[in-house]
């Protein structure tokens, strides 16, 4: 327990969004968004992998989904820390390649590469990572980063990687709805409860929080990690897609149909109809739909948000009556119906006073400078979605650490063994609500191991079960009979092993030069190009001796050659040629600058003015 | 596979080993605690200190959970004033079985309009059982205090079943 001197360092607040990331900081007393060059707050959470080598990421990679729809990542949050069946759902809907990798785990097929959503990930946070650090001008090594209230162990784990893969240290990982709840300018002076509504692109939450004198305590939080805006857009595709008869195993036309889903849905937020134009290949089609036939596609949809919404009031013992203020994050709480329904089930207006795509950014900031140091009047409470528990006979579900606990928590139990001698016993720990392991998420199997060789039943094995201040699962056993600890070795079944986290650490330093490479050939073909058309155009214009004309004609032809090579430029002759006709063109630049001078002399000549 | 031995929540909140504690004081400890102890409070140095800031702020949490229901708080007590009590008295009044197998069967029966009524009932039974067991503790006669313990489990039992089907 120390408080040691802290070096002032700006530590930043990540939102990490299926659709868009964005980063804020607080200085002082208020938060605010960081914004790029062009003063974006948002970064759609998008990656191209341009087919000449470079990872396009943000805006730009969001102008090129419709040219390479297929090499154009996004919502990858739906994928991360995600594995077999679940991957091969999403795999439907998505229009660029996900299959099951190792383990069972999703992968993205990119040309012949396979990318794993933690890579992805960490290549949107780097970008994040810059856009900040152009904003504050100083390099950023750590931040607090948010995930749906929902996320698992092995989802939270696989975020943590991502981070790490972006050089950045997360500091803690804190749940957006509570994120949001600190953003609300609920400043921690004003006691009460709040219901936090929190419908972003690709993931719902339902938090209830108790404030007391700069307590934020959560009380309960429900989710769904499959539904979002994300949903509201493909229901509204399908209907485009049935509507103009278009091939919907099309790459293109899917992404197509997609964007114009997403601008008919912000539309008829504002409007009673909205109306589109579609060029898809050629043909021209049009579409339009009324807010009324939308709302009547999304209306289950919402319904299984407030179902979410009675579940988190009934696990806080508290009725809707006793919620004083009810708060809305993530942009798909713009639509009309959301909210009306909100209204309905819970009898509060919806406070909006905060933008609902900034929200959760802010307040990882605000959570951010907290755990900097800088503030001491507030402090976050939060709890564990899901229950944690063990496999025992039968593959039945022992529950240890139940849902909606507050972190850190622990729980010990005490095994044995069951065969005399035995010196390693098998512990499969799984997450979730149901029964039965089957139903619920293997995390990992745990194996202790180096047990003292005892009759059966003897040894007494001690487990420590902590939930850290993350909801991330730390595990410590101990052989009490003996004192002796035991070995534990956890093999995730999600995620990534601790090998593949450093493997991948190594290989994006290793990528980071590729990438560099990449960027110098595509700088170094510009160059070149625009100099093939420069020195042609000088050519004309000079008087040069027709062995210089040659030489540089010789130079440019070779030059040409490289650039119109089918196959792959070694970048050193590339440089090589350029500089060797950048050597010869200084003498026609000579030339034409001295006989536009004489000419210009001449000129002024004829005329008398001299 | 057993539970291991609980830790004293009342000794984490430094409060007297009783059953009657005022929890509005209760929970204002626990507020108070948690800004002393929660990690974001106590960025930790080295590995080992960082465990055991966790730790701290874990027992912090799992106090506050077992003492802010009134029920948990018992059996915490129970366990701490008589170890060893709640295991020896298992065995039920066998007029009281009966009537549990009875109450049991009528929640599965309940009809969705009938089932405030019947909560109100148990939630009746629940606190004559709870005043029971504030004598028991108070005249330190640990067996009755177990045995209304134990018995309390079939009505909160009924009580969540009944919770689920509203």
């Amino acid at each position: 327990m120390t408080d040691a001197v802290q070096q002032p360092r700006l530590v930043i607040g990540i939102d990490l969004g299926t659709t868009n990331s964005l980063c804020a900081i607080r200085t002082g007393k208020g938060a605010r968004v960081l914004r790029d060059r062009d003063s974006e707050p948002l970064i759609p959470s998008m990656v191209c992998f341009h087919p000449d080598g470079r990872k396009i990421v943000g805006r730009e990679a969001k102008a090129l989904r419709l040219t390479f729809p297929d090499r154009t990542v996004f919502s990858v949050k739906r994928l991360i820390g995600r594995a077999g069946e679940e991957v091969d759902a999403e795999t439907k809907i998505l229009p660029y390649p996900v299959h099951q990798g190792e383990r069972g785990l999703a992968r993205v097929r990119i040309g012949n590469d396979d990318w794993s959503p933690e890579q992805i990930s960490a290549l949107i946070l780097r970008k994040v990572k810059s856009t900040a650090e152009q904003a504050l001008g100083q390099e950023i090594t750590a931040a607090v980063i948010t995930v749906p209230a929902w996320f698992d162990d092995g989802q939270r784990q696989a975020t943590k990687d991502a981070a790490a893969l972006a050089g950045l240290e997360c500091l803690r990982m804190i749940n957006e709805p509570t994120a949001a709840s600190l953003a609300y300018g609920i400043d921690g002076s004003k006691n009460g409860t709040v219901l936090v509504y929190d419908l972003g692109g690709g993931t719902f939450d339902v938090s209830i929080l108790r404030i007391d004198d700069g307590v934020f305590r959560v009380l309960a939080t429900v989710g769904d990690t499959h539904l979002g805006g994300d949903d509201f857009d493909r229901l509204l595709g399908d209907r485009i897609l049935a509507a103009i008869g278009a091939d919907a195993r099309n790459p293109y036309v899917l992404q197509a149909v997609r964007a114009a889903a997403e601008s008919l849905k912000c539309e008829l937020s504002t409007k009673p109809n909205a109306n589109l134009q579609l060029d898809l290949q050629g043909k021209q089609s049009s579409f339009s739909v009324t807010r009324v036939e939308f709302e009547a596609m999304i209306a289950p949809l919402v319904q299984r948000t407030l179902e979410c919404c009675r579940r988190a009031l009934k696990d806080a013992k508290l009725t809707a009556a006793q919620i004083d203020e009810v708060v809305l994050v993530g942009g798909s709480t713009r639509v009309p119906l959301v909210r009306q329904r909100l209204y309905q089930a819970t009898g509060r207006q919806p406070n909006t006073g905060v933008d609902p795509d900034l929200a959760v950014a802010l307040g990882a900031a605000i959570q951010a400078d907290v755990l900097a140091g800088n503030d001491k009047s507030l402090l976050l409470l939060d709890v564990i979605p899901l229950s944690l528990g063990l496999e025992t006979l039968g593959g039945a579900m022992q529950k240890i650490v139940l849902r909606n606990s507050t972190i850190p928590t622990s729980a010990a139990e005490e095994f044995s063994t069951a065969v005399d001698g035995q010196t390693s016993v098998a512990l499969n720990i799984y997450q979730g609500e149901r029964e039965l392991v089957r139903d619920c998420r293997m995390l990992g199997s745990l194996t202790l191991a180096g047990l003292p060789p005892l009759p059966a039943g003897l040894p007494r094995i001690a487990v420590t079960f902590l939930v850290d201040a993350d909801g991330v699962l730390r595990i410590n056993a101990q052989e009490k009979r003996t004192g002796q600890e035991a070995s534990i070795l956890v093999v995730p079944s999600f995620g990534l092993t601790r090998d593949e986290v450093r493997r991948m650490m190594f290989e994006s330093i290793e990528h980071a030069h590729a990438d560099i490479l990449a960027r110098e050939s595509i700088d170094l073909r510009n160059k070149a190009q625009s100099m093939v058309k420069g020195t042609k155009k000088a050519l004309e214009q000079s008087d040069l001796p027709p062995d210089q004309t040659f030489a540089v004609q010789k130079s440019v032809k070779a030059l040409e050659k490289l650039l119109a090579a089918l196959t792959p430029v070694d970048l050193a002759v590339l440089k090589l040629a350029t500089e060797e006709l950048s050597k010869l063109t200084v003498t026609i630049a000579d030339d034409v600058i001295s006989s536009a001078v004489q000419k210009a002399l001449a000129e002024e000549q004829r005329e008398g003015k001299v | 596979m057993t539970k291991a031995p609980l830790l004293d929540p009342f000794a984490v909140f430094g409060v007297e080993h009783r059953l009657d504690l005022e929890e509005h004081a209760l929970e204002r400890r626990y507020l108070q605690l948690s800004r002393e102890l929660h990690p974001d409070r106590n960025r930790a140095i080295g590995a080992a200190d960082c465990a055991a800031v966790l730790l701290r702020a874990a027992e912090v949490n799992d106090a506050w959970r077992v003492l802010r229901d009134p029920w948990e708080r018992a059996r915490a007590l129970s366990h701490i004033l008589a170890p060893g009590i709640l295991e020896q008295h298992k065995s039920l009044d066998p007029d009281f079985l009966l009537d549990a197998i009875d109450l049991a069967e009528q929640v599965t029966l309940c009809e969705p309009n009938a089932v405030a009524n019947l909560q109100g009932r148990i939630k009746q039974q629940a606190d004559a059982i709870f005043a029971t067991l504030q004598k028991a503790f108070a005249a330190g006669d640990h067996a009755l205090a177990a045995q209304q313990i134990h018995q309390s489990k079939y009505l909160r039992k009924a009580l969540a079943d009944l919770e689920t089907r509203s």
